[in-house]
C-alpha cells in the first residue's frame, strides 16, 4: 500500500492559490475580501469550482480482533493475527461547490462522521482522493481540538496554529471568540473545568471565527441550549453569506431542508442520493420509514 | 495518492513552525504547572544526580578527574556534569516523545495537525530545560576560571543529541501507541546505555577487552559517546572537538533523525485510527 506521509500530501499541494493572497492579508473578518480574492481571473467562473471534492473515496477500518496490546502477545501471536476489515465508506464521489451549504443525512453508522473526518484530514482514505481548497475548520466533536490542561485562551492559540493562523491573528479574533462563547473570565481557566456547554460554545466560537473557507460541522450544535443553537445557526448563515462552504452533518432533517442548498444521503457507506435537500431528505425518510415501518419523523 | 491542498497557509513550513512553538510553550508551561518551585525542579534533579554520582564514584571509588584545559576546576562532579548535560537531553527527548504522542493522540482524533510538530515542539522544550543545566555548568566553570571559546560547541553537542534522540523518539512514539510495553523497554535500554557511555567514568579506565569482548571499542562506538566527547571537549578540556568525533556525532544524529522521521511519516496517519 502506498502511503505518502500526510504532511507530504498537504505540503505538496500548497502551491500558489487565490486563497494564499487572502491569508496574507488575513484579518479576522474576511467577508469583504473573500469575494474579490476567490475569483482568480477577471472573468467570473460560471460553475463555481469545488471547495471539497471526493473521487471514489473508500475507507476501510481494520479492527484487530483480540488485538495484541503488549509486545509479548504480539510475538506470541505472530503470523496468526485475526483482523476484521470493515468498509465504512464505499466509492464515494462528491463535489461540493464553493460557497454552498451541504447537508449530510443518514442513519447512525452510515459513515457520515467518517466522511467528515476524511474531509478534515484526520483520517486518510484507503482508496480514492480528497481535495479541499482553502482554510478548513472542523467542529467534529464536543470541544474539538482542545487540550484539557490548557486554558481556554491557550487552546484558542493552539487551535489557531493548527489552522495556520498566527498569534496576532488569533489575538485579533479573541474578543469575538470570547464574546460568542460566553465563557467570560473563564477563558483563562483550564478547559477541563468547563461545563460541556462552555466547551461546545468555545469550540464553535473558535471554528467559526478563524475565518474558515470550508467549515465542517458534525452535529455539535445539538449539545447547546436553544439560545446557543439559534446563535450557531445564525452565525453559520452569516458565514455562508460571506462565501464560506459549509458541510453539516445532522440528524435534524428539518434543519437540513431549511438551511442547506444541497444534501447528500449516506446509507451503509454509500452515497445514495445527492440533490436538493427536500428531495434527498424525502428519499431518506421514506427509506427509513419503509425499513422500520414506523414514523418517519423519528429518523 | 491524496491531493489535499492547504493553500490558506502562508506556507506549510511557517504553519509548522507556529505549531512547534505552540507545543513547546505548552510543554514548558505544563511540566511545572502547579509546582511551587517551578523551574528550579529542572535544576534540582540533575544537580542531585551529580551529587549522588560524585559521592559514589568520586568520593567512595575515588575516581580521579582528568586534567581540565586550564588546570583549574578539576572536580570529578564537573567532569560528570559535563557528560550528564548531554545525556539528559537524550532521555528527555526519547521519553518525552512517547509521552507527547500519547497526550496528543486524543486531540489528533478530533483535528488534523502534522503530528510530528508535537514531538519537535517537545524537543525544543526539552532543549530549553537542558540549556538551564548547561548554563549552570558554564557558570560554575566560569567561576573556577575554566572557560574558553570552545564553549560554543556545547550547544552543538546538545542539538545533535536532541536530533539523535528525536529519531529514536519518533519510532518509539509510534510503536508505543500500539504496544505500551515500549515505554518500559525504552526505560531499561536507556538505563543500561547510561553506563555504556563514559559519563560516570573516564574512557581510559575501561579495559581494552573483557570476557573476550572489545569493551573499550564498543563504548567508543556508542553513538552518544561522540556527542558527549564533543561536549566534554567544549566545557571541560577546553579543546576544539576532534573532527572525527564531530563528524561521527553529526552522522549519527542525521541518520537517526532521518530514519525515525521517515518511519513516523509513514505511520503517523494511523494514530487517529488507534482505539
Amino acid at each position: 500500500m502506498s502511503e505518502p506521509g500526510p504532511a507530504n500530501e498537504r505540503a505538496a499541494a500548497s502551491k500558489p492559490d487565490p486563497a494564499n493572497e487572502r491569508a496574507a492579508a488575513s484579518k479576522p473578518d474576511p467577508a469583504n475580501e473573500r469575494g474579490a480574492a476567490s475569483e482568480p481571473g477577471p472573468e467570473p467562473a460560471p460553475v463555481p469550482e469545488p471547495a471539497v471534492e471526493l473521487s471514489g473515496v473508500s475507507k476501510r477500518f481494520r479492527l484487530e480482533l483480540d488485538k495484541p496490546s503488549s509486545l509479548k502477545e504480539a510475538v506470541l501471536r505472530l503470523g496468526r493475527r485475526r483482523v476484521d476489515d470493515f468498509w465504512v465508506l464505499h466509492d464515494v464521489s462528491l463535489s461540493i461547490p464553493r460557497g454552498s451549504f451541504f447537508g449530510l443525512v443518514g442513519q447512525n453508522g452510515s459513515g457520515k462522521s467518517t466522511l467528515l473526518r476524511l474531509m478534515a484530514g484526520i483520517h486518510r482514505p484507503t482508496n480514492g482522493e480528497i481535495a479541499t481548497k482553502g482554510r478548513l475548520s472542523a467542529l467534529l466533536e464536543l470541544g474539538a481540538g482542545f487540550h484539557p490542561d490548557l486554558t481556554g485562551r491557550e487552546n484558542v492559540y493552539l487551535n489557531g496554529a493548527m489552522l495556520g493562523l498566527g498569534r496576532r491573528q488569533m489575538a485579533a479574533a479573541m474578543d469575538a471568540i470570547v464574546e460568542f462563547s460566553g465563557v467570560g473570565a473563564h477563558i483563562d481557566a483550564p478547559v477541563k473545568i468547563y461545563s460541556s456547554g462552555m466547551y461546545a460554545r468555545l469550540g464553535f466560537a473558535v471554528a467559526v471565527n478563524v475565518d474558515p473557507e470550508v467549515l465542517l460541522v458534525d452535529e455539535v450544535i445539538a449539545v447547546g441550549d436553544e439560545e446557543f443553537q439559534r446563535r450557531c445557526l445564525h452565525h453559520m448563515e452569516t458565514l455562508r453569506a460571506a462565501g464560506t462552504t459549509i458541510v453539516l452533518v445532522s440528524h435534524d432533517t428539518a434543519l437540513v431542508s431549511r438551511l442547506c442548498d444541497t444534501a447528500g444521503w449516506l446509507h451503509d457507506g454509500r452515497l445514495r442520493a445527492v440533490g436538493p435537500p427536500e428531495e434527498v431528505v424525502g428519499q431518506y425518510l421514506a427509506s427509513t420509514a419503509a425499513d422500520q415501518g414506523g414514523d418517519p419523523s423519528e429518523a | 495518492m491524496t491531493a489535499r491542498s492547504k493553500p490558506a497557509l502562508p506556507s506549510a513550513a511557517r504553519a509548522a513552525a507556529m505549531l512547534i512553538r505552540s507545543f513547546a510553550e505548552r510543554e514548558i508551561k505544563s511540566v511545572y504547572k502547579r509546582t511551587l518551585l517551578g523551574w528550579l525542579w529542572s535544576l534540582l534533579k540533575p544537580l542531585t544526580t551529580v551529587a549522588v554520582y560524585s559521592l559514589v564514584f568520586g568520593v567512595i571509588y575515588r575516581a580521579e578527574p582528568p586534567p581540565t584545559g586550564s588546570g583549574r576546576g578539576e572536580v570529578f562532579a564537573l567532569y560528570l556534569f559535563s557528560g550528564l548535560v548531554v545525556w539528559n537531553v537524550l532521555t528527555a527527548v526519547v521519553n518525552g516523545s512517547m509521552r507527547w504522542m500519547h497526550e496528543l493522540s486524543d486531540l489528533r482524533k478530533k483535528i488534523y495537525f502534522p503530528t510530528e510538530t508535537a514531538l519537535l515542539g517537545g524537543a525544543v522544550a526539552a532543549l530549553m530545560q537542558s540549556a538551564l543545566e548547561a548554563i549552570v555548568l558554564t557558570v560554575i566553570m566560569a567561576v573556577l576560571l575554566n572557560v574558553s571559546w570552545t564553549l560554543v560547541f556545547l550547544p552543538v553537542a546538545m542539538v545533535l543529541t536532541a536530533a539523535f534522540g528525536l529519531g529514536v523518539g519518533f519510532a518509539a512514539a509510534i510503536l508505543n501507541a500500539r504496544y505500551r510495553d515500549i515505554q518500559h523497554l525504552v526505560g531499561i535500554v536507556l538505563s543500561v546505555a547510561f553506563f555504556l557511555v563514559p559519563i560516570v567514568y573516564t574512557p581510559d579506565i575501561v579495559p581494552e577487552s573483557a570476557y573476550g569482548l572489545p569493551v573499550r571499542r564498543l563504548i567508543e562506538l556508542n553513538p552518544l559517546n561522540s556527542m558527549i566527547a564533543v561536549a566534554r571537549d567544549a566545557v571541560y578540556f577546553l579543546e576544539a572537538p576532534e573532527l572525527g568525533q564531530l563528524a561521527a556525532a553529526a552522522a549519527w544524529a542525521a541518520a537517526s533523525f532521518a530514519l525515525g522521521w521517515v518511519y513516523f511519516r509513514n505511520r503517523s496517519m494511523r494514530i487517529s485510527e488507534e482505539p
